[in-house]
């Protein structure tokens, strides 16, 4: 047996700080980054399924909502890139897919949780209601930027800047 | 869009942030004249438009930066093009690859600690985002990265 000696003891203290994770007591809590992360998974899920709904019902549209769609691809993409997300998908899509009016999602994304709307019965009134979906992602992503990490902060700009060149895009009177 | 900066923004790096930003809208100021001068009447009118809006930024960088004691990046007398604009096509793709430079400045100011300075690097970067989109004729998923910066892109 070991005795505590001068020369012992701060080992033994040194060991004693080592405190493990305790398999009882759950899964260890998410950082901010990735509960922020979680939520702008959500809506940018919600967001691809909305132009895939919309290009379901209205396929003249293709031309100008194909890369728009594409281009949230690639940020869903890059947003799940820097997570590990359970499987099924993140809580967040899950919650707010499976339960429309539902409170899923964390972080502030604005958009997981809501009620999923009908597709409207124009095509100008859907190519609207994409306008306000991409206008209301933007403006949840900026409010996003202030608690996470810088490289993730400018991840989110990014994403934010994009969302609101499609704003432009979806203005466009040609579309209705 | 201008946010109060003070003793919290204090410190080099928002200060040369600040001071990459001014010098890329310095380069698109330029940028546009020389532009301009290729393009016919409606789209050297929307050249026109985006001139003044970038001298308005500058103007903004300018007192952001003097706030914070620096002096201000002052523009060069001349600056290298990226590629020869001999015509109205070339002309437009310097419109949209200044407009990337200056959302490529503004992304950095993101990555800073000091929030005030990362919301107002998120709000700024989104005009020229814009206008690159315009004069290129087509969107991207992520401006203010290099293209082809992301695997899945």
């Amino acid at each position: 047996m070991l005795a505590a000696s001068a020369t012992t003891l701060p080992l033994l203290l040194a060991l004693d700080a080592c405190v493990g994770p305790d398999p009882l007591s759950g899964p260890p809590p998410l950082s901010r980054d990735v509960r922020v992360l979680f939520a702008a998974i959500a809506a940018e899920g919600n967001l691809v399924h909305a132009y895939k709904r919309t290009l379901a019902a209205y396929s003249t549209l293709a031309p100008a909502l194909t890369p728009l769609l594409a281009e949230h691809e690639a940020h869903l993409a890059q947003l799940r890139a820097r997570v590990a997300e359970p499987p099924g998908g993140s809580p967040a899509v899950t919650a707010s897919l499976a339960s429309p009016g539902g409170s899923g999602g964390s972080g502030g994304s604005g958009a997981a949780g809501r009620a999923i709307p009908a597709i409207p019965g124009t095509r100008a009134a859907a190519v609207a209601l994409l306008r306000d979906a991409e206008q209301a992602a933007s403006a949840a992503q900026l409010r996003r930027l202030a608690t996470v990490s810088g490289p993730l902060a400018q991840l989110f700009a990014s994403i934010a800047a994009s969302e609101t060149t499609h704003v432009t895009v979806l203005d466009d009177r040609r579309l209705a | 869009m201008r946010p109060a900066v003070g003793p919290a923004s204090a410190g080099r790096a928002p200060v040369a942030a600040l001071q990459a930003a001014l010098a890329a809208e310095h380069a698109a100021i330029y940028g546009y004249g020389v532009a301009g001068a290729q393009l016919t009447a409606a789209a050297r009118a929307a050249a026109l438009r985006d001139w003044t809006l970038h001298q308005n930024a500058r103007d903004t960088l300018t007192a952001m930066i003097a706030s914070l004691g620096a002096t201000p990046v002052a523009a060069s007398a001349a600056y290298e093009l990226p590629f020869a604009v001999h015509d109205a096509r070339s002309a437009r793709a310097l419109a949209a690859d200044m407009e990337d430079g200056v959302t490529r400045a503004y992304l950095a100011l993101v990555a800073l600690p000091d929030t005030s300075l990362r919301t107002f690097g998120a709000l700024a970067m989104q005009p020229p985002a814009e206008r690159a989109a315009y004069w290129r004729g087509t969107t991207t998923a992520f401006p203010g990265f290099p293209r082809g910066a992301f695997a899945h892109e």
